[in-house]
């Protein structure tokens, strides 16, 4: 694990395989510096709310997106979105969901819950990376947050 | 008038009566005036008659006395008749008149004197004629003037004059009452003429005017009988043969007047009444009981019977002679039909009440049983018998018996139902004590006034037990749902993650080891790729038919037409280098699930484009055409078509006609459409030959 001075990108994945495909889709463009890996939700939910000692909370770093799969232990995507969406602190973080999941509840659920963009993983790598580094360049280099 | 309580007859005899009384009592009057007048009349000449005489009797005297006085001075005997002929006729004379005046004593007094005086007077005549013959003319002479004859006559002539003046006095009585008594003839004949005019003017007048308020109401008598329609009503004599006939007789029996009449009436008796000898029977009874009523089927002249109420009464004089039979006939025939109809329904829902199914039984208001039908004793092992008038509650287990009589006690004082009109669920208790679950309808009505029940029950055991299948079966299929939900989400989620691993890691190889891979290695490395993404379309296209069949219909108007042409852009976009000409017939709009026509209008429209690949220009056609069951819709091209003998396979998944190499795809595309079609309950079918076109046809 690595410590990164700002952390721009939160990926929750728990697949190491596409955690590492995502990091290499990322790098590709050069925008994989700064990103924070989460493996579960309960881990997510800690990087925001957790009692325990977390530097790069401490000294205020928040990420410009959190890349969210749905199919998570502990705690599922959708619960980890919503705790997300319900809290003053994290709401107005933008949140993509990244899953290979099509199911329309899924989709519905995801925007009802507040989440900012729904993308559904290809099995192409080629279509993967791109969707991937979209992603990255979209929010990370274009969209402005609120200071 | 005359009392109004008389009959004409009578007023009529009393009328004559007294005017024949006065007629008679005015002859009467008249008679007796004219009798008097006669007898009045013989007074007269009685009178006259007894002056006659007495004046012919004086002259017979004076004549006498002339005669004799001829004598004495002559001597001639000749001189003596008159006196002879007196003394026959002054007798006679005076016997006359004693006679005539009989009934006056004054007058006999004074024909009395006159006798003596008569008398004397002859004898002195005797005398005077002796003394002349015997002593000559001078002793005569001296006889005579020595006699008393002068003062004779005069007494004679004084008494005359006094009985001719009496009977003057009484002529005179008598004119003056005979005046008096023809004035009366008169004026009673007069009077009782005019009396008798005006009484036989009266009596004319009165007839006159009872025959004629007689005329008018026999007029209306015959009008209203002659234009009775709903009875018909005519007489026939003591023998049956027809009178008279109303407009009511024509209209129900269908002869005309002309036709009938003189005709005998058993011609309305039906050829077996007739054979039975009906007719007569009928005018007997009527003959000897004065009336006769009888319901029967009676003939038309067309020959068409009818159900006639008769009533036939028979008409006798005031001596009690037959004089004929009234008859009034109603034609009962649609009363009749209408009774016979109810009975035959009454007799359906008898038959409906004993052999339905279902428990039927009623009740009276105390909630006692009224009827209780085969099936409820069926039902409830109990019979009819051993339930009528018994409670309701009987057929109830104990719990629910409470709450069954407050039900009905309120239902009757308030009329507030719960259960009536409703079907509910309760439980009844069958003979032996056991329950089983019921349905129950409950209707009420009005019996008079008193209120009443109608109970139709089945017995629902068997569909409890069924509802509890079908439930448990339900239950299960929801979990199988729930499971198959679980895998879909499985196998899109999780199968795909490793087949991302193989298809990035395999790209990661080629990339990264690009230069250490011969040809052939990067040759397998595109072939593992290859198949990783064809595997990936697979799982798309199996979770596609997947939510096809999960996913709840949305109907909605549907424009097919716009759908199709959206569609059809969207292929050109995908491949603007190729010709394909699509032709879309306009405005075909269906209810049906949007998405779903979308899925289904994608993979047909999708075929054509895709088996047309090897035509330029290729032609693609989308319309409608009548079939059977209404409408079929169809996609038509061009392409490569298939043969008819594998059309069987076409609609199952993963069944594919063609090579994957020659037209790409998964073999999930027409199964899908045909799910989709068939969840709008239509169906879907091909017409194809190879290299010729294909035509897929689908109908909602």
């Amino acid at each position: 694990m690595n410590f990164p001075n700002e952390v721009e990108i939160l990926l929750v994945e728990d697949n190491p395989q596409d955690e590492e495909l995502t990091l290499r889709a990322l790098k590709e463009r050069n925008i994989a510096n700064q990103l924070f890996v989460a493996r579960d939700g309960a881990e997510a939910l800690d990087f925001f709310f957790g009692e325990g000692s977390h530097p790069w909370r401490e000294i205020g770093i928040v990420p410009r997106v959190i890349l969210l799969d749905l199919k998570l232990p502990k705690v599922d995507g959708l619960e980890v979105l919503r705790r997300l969406k319900t809290d003053e602190r994290t709401r107005a973080l933008p949140v993509v969901v990244l899953t290979s999941s099509r199911e329309e509840p899924d989709i519905a659920a995801a925007y009802r819950l507040g989440a900012n963009s729904y993308i559904v993983k290809p099995v192409d790598f080629e279509s993967f990376a791109r969707a991937v580094s979209d992603v990255g360049l979209y929010w990370v280099l274009l969209n402005e947050l609120p200071r | 008038m005359i009392g109004t309580g008389l009959s004409l007859e009578r007023r009529i005899q009393i009328g004559f009566g007294i005017a024949v009384a006065i007629i008679v009592a005015v002859g009467a009057a008249a008679l007796r005036s004219t009798e008097a007048t006669v007898s009045s009349a013989q007074w007269v000449a009685h009178t006259l008659q007894v002056r006659a005489e007495l004046e012919a009797g004086f002259a017979d005297l004076i004549e006498a006395e002339t005669g004799v006085r001829g004598y004495v001075i002559t001597g001639d005997t000749t001189y003596l008749a008159p006196y002879h002929s007196a003394r026959a006729t002054l007798n006679s004379r005076l016997a006359g008149l004693r006679a005539l005046t009989a009934d006056n004593p004054a007058q006999q007094r004074r024909l009395d004197s006159l006798d003596t005086l008569v008398a004397t007077r002859l004898e002195r005549f005797q005398w005077t004629i002796e003394t002349r013959r015997t002593g000559g003319p001078a002793a005569a002479a001296r006889a005579v003037s020595g006699g008393r004859g002068k003062e004779l006559i005069r007494l004679v002539h004084d008494v005359i004059t006094q009985m001719e003046e009496d009977e003057g006095r009484l002529l005179a009585q008598r004119s003056v009452t005979l005046q008096a008594k023809a004035r009366l003839a008169r004026l009673a004949a007069w009077t009782g003429a005019l009396v008798a005019l005006a009484l036989a003017g009266l009596a004319s007048v009165l007839v006159g005017r009872e025959m004629a308020g007689r005329r008018v109401a026999e007029e209306r008598l015959r009008l209203l009988v002659g234009s009775v329609r709903d009875y018909a009503i005519y007489m026939v004599d003591p023998a049956g043969y027809v009178k008279s006939w109303n407009a009511g007789a024509e209209r129900i029996k269908g002869y005309a007047p002309p036709e009938i009449l003189g005709q005998h009436f058993a011609r309305f008796f039906t050829p077996e009444d007739v054979a039975a000898g009906r007719p007569a029977a009928v005018l007997h009874a009527a003959a000897t009981e004065g009336r006769y009523e009888e319901e029967n089927w009676r003939l038309r002249k067309d020959g068409s019977r009818f159900w006639a109420d008769v009533v036939i009464t028979a008409v006798r004089d005031e001596r009690g002679a037959l004089l004929g039979f009234a008859k009034v006939t109603r034609d009962l025939t649609e009363r009749k039909r209408a009774e016979q109809a109810l009975r035959a329904s009454e007799e359906r829902f008898r038959i409906l009440a004993v052999t339905a199914n279902d428990a039927i039984l009623s009740a009276d208001a105390r909630g006692h049983i009224t009827y209780f039908n085969p099936g409820a004793e069926r039902i409830f092992g109990l019979t009819s018998d051993e339930v009528i008038d018994r409670p309701l509650t009987t057929l109830m287990p104990e719990r629910f018996r409470e709450a069954h009589r407050a039900g009905l006690a309120r239902y009757v004082a308030t009329g507030e139902a719960r259960v009536i009109g409703k079907t509910v669920e309760l439980a009844g208790r069958r003979k032996d004590g056991t329950e089983f679950p019921l349905e129950l309808s409950l209707a009420t009505w009005k019996h008079g006034s008193e209120v009443a029940f109608t109970a139709i029950i089945r017995d629902i055991t068997a569909r409890k037990e069924g509802e509890d299948q079908r439930r448990r079966y339900a239950a299960q299929l929801e979990a199988a749902n729930k499971e198959l939900e679980a895998f879909s989400y499985s196998v899109s989620h999780d199968l795909r993650a490793p087949l991302r691993g193989i298809d990035g890691f395999s790209q990661a190889l080629l990339e990264d080891y690009h230069e250490r891979l011969d040809d052939t290695g990067r040759d397998f490395l595109q072939r593992v790729r290859a198949g990783s993404q064809r595997m990936a379309t697979l799982i798309d296209d199996l979770l596609s038919l997947s939510r096809v069949t999960r996913s709840e219909l949305q109907l909605a108007e549907v424009n097919l037409s716009t759908l199709a042409a959206a569609t059809a852009a969207e292929l050109q976009k995908s491949d603007p280098t190729r010709a394909v000409m699509f032709s879309i017939a306009p405005d075909l709009v269906v209810r049906a699930d949007p998405g779903l026509m979308r899925i289904v209008l994608q993979n047909l429209l999708g075929n054509a484009w895709k088996f047309t690949a090897k035509r330029s220009p290729a032609h693609v056609e989308f319309g409608v055409t009548a079939n059977d069951n209404g409408r079929a819709y169809f996609v038509r091209d061009d392409g490569a078509g298939f043969d008819m003998a594998y059309a069987a396979k076409l609609f199952g998944a993963f069944q594919r006609l063609h090579a994957a190499a020659e037209f790409p795809g998964t073999g999930i595309g027409l199964a899908t459409v045909q799910r989709i079609v068939h969840r709008h309950g239509g169906q879907v079918w091909a017409e194809a030959a190879p290299e010729r076109g294909a035509t897929f046809y689908f109908t909602l």
